[in-house]
């Protein structure tokens, strides 16, 4: 069958690595040591720390930068047909000092596209941006649309910015000029309306909390309206919320449209046109429960399959959708739903 | 067809909802600011609530974020309870076409007297 993994984490071995990308002065500062690479303020409590235990290098050291391995553990164990690279290191995380912020952004994306995307053509390439300077960010996105594995801009979700502000327009201009897919991903700042809680368990429970206050604010400020072309997905953040969202919106909208005049269509109706979801963490529905759920979103082109390799919540492909389901329906969440998405075709044989 | 005096034209004023006796139901008569006369259901087709209390206002509209416009006023009644946009002319639901409708009722004014056509 085939298979698009529309979450999977490629890296750098350290910021250091990033040195040869970066422009002048922030070349500079990283390699005297000015800053070291973003540190999460939570400790994983999972045996790999946040990773597969088992995603090592030859040498046992942890690794989540080497191709090699990852071809041998996901793609070619998966025989995946394509896998979306989404990346774990967000500059829009830096909440000061823009200029250094964007220049990573930069150099991340030069230094993906060499030694990532230039190395498997089965690889999709997400354009990282600093979505605090959107000016930036769309020049960003102008320069690396041309990339023909690039497909997507990564929009992340920290704990302050809801991307429905008028402010973070040019972001979404730049994507629909380029027909890229707008994702949002949970960054190591996400967190639930009262804070990330006191434990981590607490705080990655409540990530899919953030991602409903982005779909409510891009919806309702009219992101949506604004850029009829533009495609979204969330990545790694639930979607067994989307009846109940898709509801409340609707219901809300109906008797509050006076307010959100710019809003032309129920929510529903935008998320169905518009909205896909990245299916990691599964959250080990049975089968009876997958199709219970599909029929109250209404649709089964909603879901799009993903492992998250290689972090520690990982889903395999084999196992985390029930092979139980009808074939129709996993040829959708492992295939068409994603080609549709991405406006891939089936490679050729 | 049959046509039913419930009142006289006079009576029927602009930014209020008027009821009047149709048998055991209640027909709620409202004057556009052109000066028609338009008679619609007295209860909301979303959970009954009696739209006599409703709010008459124009159309909210807008093709940009943060801009706030309104046209046609008088022309869209608000169910007093959850605040749901049926437009006056069309009976639908602003909000939501196709799946909510004001019971909507053909006005004739004939001699100073209101009647209504079923």
């Amino acid at each position: 069958m085939l298979l698009i993994d529309a979450d999977v984490h490629e890296s750098f071995a350290g910021i250091r690595d990033l040195i040869p990308y970066l422009k002048e002065p922030y070349r500079e500062w990283i390699e005297r040591g000015a800053w070291r690479g973003f540190s999460q303020p939570f400790a994983y409590t999972s045996p790999g720390s946040g990773n597969r235990a088992d995603v090592r290098n030859a040498d046992g050291s942890a690794s989540v930068s080497d191709y090699g391995v990852m071809r041998r553990q996901l793609l070619d164990t998966y025989n995946q047909t394509y896998a979306v690279l989404t990346g774990y290191f967000y500059p829009t995380m830096l909440k000061l000092q823009y200029g250094l912020s964007s220049a990573l952004a930069s150099a991340y994306n030069d230094f993906v596209a060499e030694h990532w995307l230039a190395k498997d053509k089965r690889f999709i390439g997400s354009i990282q941006i600093n979505a605090r300077d959107p000016e930036a960010a769309a020049y960003e996105i102008d320069r690396m649309a041309a990339h023909p594995q690039i497909k997507q801009v990564m929009l992340p979700v920290v704990d302050d910015i809801a991307y429905g502000h008028p402010m973070y327009r040019p972001i979404f201009a730049a994507a629909e000029r380029h027909a890229l897919v707008i994702a949002l991903h949970h960054t190591i700042l996400a967190e639930g309306p009262f804070g990330m809680g006191l434990h981590y368990i607490e705080r990655h429970t409540l990530l899919p909390t953030s991602m409903m206050a982005e779909v409510i604010s891009l919806i309702l400020n009219g992101v949506f309206d604004g850029y009829p072309s533009l495609r979204f997905i969330i990545l790694e953040g639930g979607f067994s919320w989307l009846p109940h969202l898709m509801w409340r919106m609707d219901r809300e909208y109906r008797q509050g449209r006076v307010e959100v005049p710019w809003v032309k269509k129920l929510p529903s109706q935008h998320m169905r046109e518009r909205l896909r979801f990245s299916t990691q963490p599964a959250e080990d529905l049975t089968a009876d429960q997958w199709l219970k759920l599909i029929d109250l979103m209404g649709s089964d082109e909603y879901l799009i399959f993903s492992t998250d390799y290689p972090h520690f919540d990982f889903d395999d492909p084999r196992v985390s959708i029930p092979r139980s389901l009808p074939d129709a329906l996993q040829e959708k969440i492992f295939w068409k739903n994603g080609a549709w998405l991405y406006g891939l075709e089936a490679p050729a044989q | 067809m049959n046509r039913h005096r419930v009142c006289r034209a006079d009576e029927v004023a602009s930014n209020a909802m008027k009821p009047v006796a149709m048998g055991r139901a209640t027909i709620l008569l409202t004057r556009l600011p052109s000066g028609e006369i338009k008679a619609v259901g007295s209860r909301c087709p979303h959970q009954g609530a009696n739209l006599e209390y409703g709010c008459l206002t124009g159309h909210a509209h807008s093709d940009q974020p943060n801009v706030l416009l309104m046209d046609r006023p008088g022309q869209i009644l608000r169910c007093p309870w959850h605040g749901f946009e049926f437009d006056l002319c069309s009976g639908e639901s602003v909000a939501d076409q196709g799946k909510l409708r004001l019971r909507r009722f053909d006005v004739e004014i004939e001699n100073g007297d209101v009647f209504i056509v079923m």
